[in-house]
């Protein structure tokens, strides 16, 4: 027999589909708002993380970069000409100390010189300059661009000449910013910034000289307008740090802890929650199917007494089902879209972010398919159900009582139920596939999958535990209780009652939705930590001792000033062994071996702002009374690792003439946004007593007022260098407050929509009751007291769900946030909130859903049906 | 008992030591004790007996919708009672037509819809219009030309049974079951529904069997077979119904 043609199996299903359209706009509602969740959050995010991600490359201003600490070897330069031979586009940036002057006055100046190839560089990111122009137009192997505290100190105009080295150059323009600032050395002197060619011609780069080299690497853009894959920049990475061990091998991530960490984060809690979105679709999905389906045993048992095979239904049905999950994926795309074109007008007075607001195809068809999966997927389980629609049923309603003895039963059921275990594992597997298809963070992907099948199995568990209880107690107690209480309590266990499911449906949506919650609060209070509107924005160097004093009283009174300066003493040495083992013997991870000869040392009393000792501990105040004697240091965790160093290590310095050995005590993680950072070795005061200092200060000026504090500094201290960084922090600032804003929103925004999905879960139950209300309205019983028994029991349903989902949030929050090194506080507060809301948002859901039949006059309904 | 005999050269169904228990509880209720009878080619049989006597069951049981404890029964030369699910459906869709006593329509198709269903569930497909306008002519025949896209809902208990009977004669089947088919209608409904299933029945040289606990709607049938506790009570020819004739169901004189 030919079967069912799949053309006919559609006709039926869309014959079905045509006379109930209300029911099935839960099923096509819940598609559609996690398709569009999933779409808008991520297509937004994608495009967002995009932009972000150029403003990162902007401040390296290349995709990857590679500080040399010496020439490259013959074999080092013929593999880098490989490299661009292979398409990478490379630049290479010197820095060095110079002297220059003004040829009429010949007052020399220490200036801090940067040569670039005006013709690449830089590869992201502009020079700004005054008056506006491009790099490429004005500087050539005549010509130099040159900051403005230059020409103030060497009062000299755009024009003059400048001489460096053995030539003269014209000062071509003024240079306000550059993409890299952050990147390159923090030298002395006034930024001038000057053509490759013009330094051969100056005659500076005699060998020897103390130049420092980076070469800026860009990788090939794809063709097709994609932007370039992260995995294309990791490869070169580790192409680059094989090739030069010796040299600091940076990517466009990693050139500032605050925009590193907030990238980190924003990939982790976007991943998150289109995650969430999309398990929230997929709740709804299941539970508007599974009241579908029960519906439809009546007309399931009818096909089959007209000689439908349950294949044949199946087929009709899951015709339907993909037809529903394509109806409501186009629509939740189109929703998608529409959502991803609200975000940046939503939030355009919040950020300058100009999202490319292209719609990506890859997007629409990630969301249809995920759509139409998810369907399918979670509507499996209902779908085998149809096998065990017995025909029977509409002879003769009574149900046979299972007569075998208990083993048996239980093997049987299993047997019965193996495609339905089969089921299971299948939608588990096919989550965990999109999940780790749309997750950018694997640890994301790990974590939320693991946690969906933990919280599954503990609410199955409750909802049997709780039903079970719940029946045991009302047998014990049934006539001593108020009777609608009794009602409502025993509907939950009563047989075709989806209790299990809701209870299923709900918590996991709880779960998710406070997950989502608990991350992005803790992140985004990081965020603001990270992006705090006080951290010093301007170094000044090589501060005496005899200048410190009158510095912090200058700065007092300085208005631009806006936070307490940060100010270190450093000590020069070098560090000649490590636990004995001769510095010239010490195996060294990426970190040139002269760097050992010019250590900073400093001393503090207690940890400094920003730092935290990750392992050992803090000396104590008897330790560092001893540490004249006995000295001891504590060690960045960056610098122990290259050095190798560990708690207990030891480590022999030599500063002045003075050699002293100090025990570490503690490593040190430093949140890089201070000037305290900087510090690599701290030790007690003690144990540096008398040895020659000199101080390095931070300090957060307004951006706008930093020329004037640049001004005062130099008329009272002309030889403390000063180093603005102000653009480039708020460069810096100004993306991870965008972060902030972006990540809040897009948690609202599921938030919300998954708090729609989960009442349109329960409202979806609704068709369930008319038969009940019927026949308790028949009975006499009023709407109130209806109203009351369904609040009992949507309230437990409320309180159980929530608190297992809250639970298990709070377990997963936790471990994404120590994987993301962010800090997790259980909050008993907005925990309690979250359940009462779950709980009374159950009960106005389900209030509201049921409110309808419960006006109803009964015998409407009867004829209905 | 001697027509039985006879009947046997030819028979549509055969029901061979049929039983059926249900365990209920730790009690076993044996509902059919043992039952055994034919119906040969073309004959109107009713199935008589009170409620609680098995008839359903075994109504349920002919048509494949359950499994007996022992016996068998044989449709048209096959032996059906022990097909896997599939088969089963395949051997209702293709040798029984339905008619149930609440209808049973499917509500989200109209009544052409449902009609045209078992068609498009069985047929190998490709003759959709055949099967359209087959549907169509039962539609016709049953007096509802101008009902075709009604629902369910919107057609009355007398009209929807004449759905259901249409529905059970479009593929043609050699076997017809009715379960008390004018059980929920009125006088007056149920005459005219009972006098279309003897027009079709005879028009398409279908076997009936029609259970009852109704004496005047048995009173139409070739025989009829009286179920007791489980057992068959008595099973004998109607030596009336020819001259009782349909002319009385016309007439509407006859049922309830």
């Amino acid at each position: 027999m030919a079967g069912l043609s799949y053309a006919s199996a559609v006709r039926i299903a869309a014959r079905e589909m045509r006379s109930s359209r209300g029911k099935f706009f839960f099923v096509v509602l819940s598609v559609a708002i996690g398709v569009a969740a999933l779409t808008g959050v991520r297509g937004f995010s994608a495009s967002f993380r995009g932009t972000l991600l150029m403003r990162a490359r902007s401040i390296l201003a290349g995709d990857l970069s590679a500080r040399m600490f010496q020439q490259p070897t013959p074999e080092q330069e013929k593999a880098l000409a490989e490299i661009e031979a292979s398409g990478v586009k490379m630049t290479s940036v010197t820095e060095l100390l110079s002297m220059a002057s003004a040829p009429k006055t010949m007052d020399p100046l220490l200036v801090s010189l940067k040569a670039v190839d005006p013709a690449d560089y830089p590869f992201y990111g502009m020079v700004d300059l005054a008056p506006a122009g491009t790099l490429r137009d004005v500087l050539g192997p005549e010509t130099v661009v040159v900051a403005d505290d230059l020409l103030v100190r060497l009062k000299l105009k755009v024009g003059d000449s400048l001489k460096i080295g053995s030539k003269e150059f014209r000062i071509a323009s003024v240079v306000t910013n550059e993409p890299d600032r952050l990147s390159g050395n923090f030298a002395a002197g006034p930024r001038v910034l000057i053509s490759r060619a013009g330094l051969e011609a100056s005659g500076l780069l005699a060998p020897g000289s103390h130049a420092g080299q980076r070469y800026l690497f860009q990788v090939p853009k794809p063709t097709g307008g994609a932007p370039i894959s992260d995995s294309a920049v990791a490869d070169l990475k580790d192409r680059l740090v094989k090739m030069l061990p010796e040299a600091q091998v940076t990517d466009y991530r990693e050139t500032n802890p605050a925009l590193t960490q907030g990238l980190d984060r924003a990939t982790s809690l976007l991943s998150l929650m289109s995650l969430v979105a999309l398990v929230l679709g997929a709740v709804g999905v299941a539970m508007a199917m599974r009241a579908h389906l029960q519906q439809r045993l009546d007309t399931i048992a009818i096909m089959k007494s007209l000689g439908a095979r349950s294949g044949q239904i199946m087929k009709i049905y899951l015709m339907q089902t993909l037809l529903l999950g394509l109806l409501g994926g186009v629509l939740g795309v189109a929703l998608g879209v529409g959502v991803q074109l609200a975000f940046p007008i939503l939030l355009a007075k919040l950020i300058d972010v100009d999202t490319e607001l292209h719609v990506q195809w890859r997007t629409v068809i990630t969301g249809l398919g995920a759509g139409v999966l998810t369907t399918l997927l979670f509507t499996l389980p209902p779908l085998l159900d149809i096998r065990g629609v017995r025909p029977i049923l509409i002879l003769r309603r009574a149900v046979e009582d299972n007569d075998d003895p208990f083993v048996t039963a239980i093997f049987k059921k299993l047997r019965k139920n193996v495609a339905q275990i089969g089921a299971a594992l299948l939608i588990l597997a096919g989550l965990a596939a999109i999940a780790t298809t749309l997750s950018d963070s694997a640890t994301v992907g790990k974590v939320f999958s693991l946690g969906l099948v933990a919280v599954l199995l503990v609410l199955l568990g409750a909802s049997a535990v709780v039903l079970g209880g719940l029946k045991f107690f009302l047998n014990r107690t049934r006539l001593s209780l108020p009777s609608s209480l009794r009602h409502g309590l025993a509907n939950l266990y009563r047989p075709g009652n989806p209790s299990a499911a809701l209870l299923a449906a709900l918590g996991m949506g709880v779960m998710q939705i406070m997950t989502v919650y608990l991350v992005q609060q803790s992140v985004v209070s990081d965020l603001h930590i990270s992006s705090a509107p006080n951290l010093p924005n301007v170094f000044l160097v090589d501060i005496t001792n005899d200048e410190i004093e009158g510095i912090k009283v200058l700065l007092k009174g300085q208005g631009s000033v806006t936070a307490a300066p940060e100010l270190l003493p450093v000590v020069s040495s070098r560090i000649m062994a490590l636990d004995g083992v001769p510095a010239s013997e010490l195996k060294l991870k990426n970190f040139p071996k002269r760097m050992l000869q010019s250590i900073s040392l400093t001393w503090f009393d207690g940890p400094p702002l920003g730092t935290t000792v990750i392992k050992g501990k803090w000396w104590t105040a008897e330790q560092a009374a001893n540490a004249g004697k006995a000295p001891l240091v504590v060690v960045n965790d960056r610098t122990a690792e290259r050095l190798g160093a560990k708690v207990g290590s030891t480590i022999e310095f030599s500063a002045q003439d003075t050699k002293f050995v100090a025990t570490v005590v503690g490593i040190s993680k430093v949140d890089g946004q201070h000037a305290f950072s900087r510090a690599e070795f701290i030790l007690p005061r003690a144990s540096l007593a008398g040895l020659p200092v000199v101080w390095y200060g931070g300090v957060h000026a307004d951006p706008n007022r930093v020329g004037e504090l640049q001004r005062a500094l130099y008329q009272a201290f002309p030889t403390v260098t000063v180093i603005n960084v102000a653009q480039a922090l708020e460069t810096v600032r100004a993306v991870v407050i965008q972060i902030t804003y972006v990540i809040q929103f897009l948690a609202a925004f599921s938030i919300f929509a998954g708090i729609v999905i989960l009442a349109s879960s329960v409202a979806g139950t609704r068709y369930r009751r008319i038969r009940e209300v019927v026949v308790l309205k028949t009975l006499g019983a009023t709407r109130a007291r209806i109203a009351t028994v369904f609040s009992i029991e949507f309230a437990v349903l409320g309180l159980v769900a929530g608190v297992v989902g809250i639970g298990f949030a709070n377990v997963i929050a936790k471990v994404l946030l120590t994987r993301l090194t962010a800090v997790y506080h259980f909050q008993w507060g907005w925990n309690a909130v979250a359940l009462l809301g779950t709980a009374g948002l159950t009960v106005a859901t389900g209030w509201l859903a049921s409110h309808r039949i419960l006006g109803q006059k009964p015998l409407e309904v009867l004829r209905e049906e | 008992m001697t027509e039985r005999v006879l009947s046997l050269s030819d028979p549509m169904i055969v029901v061979d030591g049929l039983r059926r228990s249900i365990r209920n509880g730790t009690r076993t209720v044996d509902i059919l004790k043992g039952i055994d009878f034919s119906v040969p080619r073309g004959q109107f049989a009713a199935i008589m007996g009170s409620s609680g006597s098995g008839k359903s069951t075994l109504l349920g049981l002919l048509a494949g919708l359950d499994t007996p404890t022992a016996g068998n029964v044989h449709l048209n030369g096959t032996a059906i009672s022990y097909l896997p699910e599939d088969k089963l459906a395949q051997v209702r869709g293709k040798t029984i037509g339905f008619v149930f006593q609440s209808y049973q329509l499917i509500p989200t198709l109209t009544a052409l819809e449902n009609v045209l269903l078992p068609h498009e569930l069985n047929s190998d497909a490709k003759d959709g219009k055949a099967g359209l306008a087959r549907a169509r002519e039962l539609m016709e025949s049953v007096g509802l030309g101008d009902r075709m896209d009604h629902y369910p809902v919107q057609l009355s208990g007398g009209e929807q049974q004449r759905v259901a009977l249409a529905r059970a004669f479009i593929l043609r089947p050699p076997i017809v079951l009715a379960d008390e088919p004018t059980g929920n209608l009125d006088t007056t409904n149920g005459a005219h529904v009972l006098e279309l299933l003897l027009n079709l029945n005879k028009k398409e040289g279908t076997t009936l069997v029609l259970v009852t606990h109704d004496p005047v709607l048995a009173s139409y049938a070739d025989r009829r077979i009286v179920l007791r506790d489980g057992v068959v009570l008595s099973d004998e020819m109607n030596r009336d119904a020819e001259a009782a004739g349909h002319a009385a169901v016309i007439a509407g004189g006859g049922s309830r």
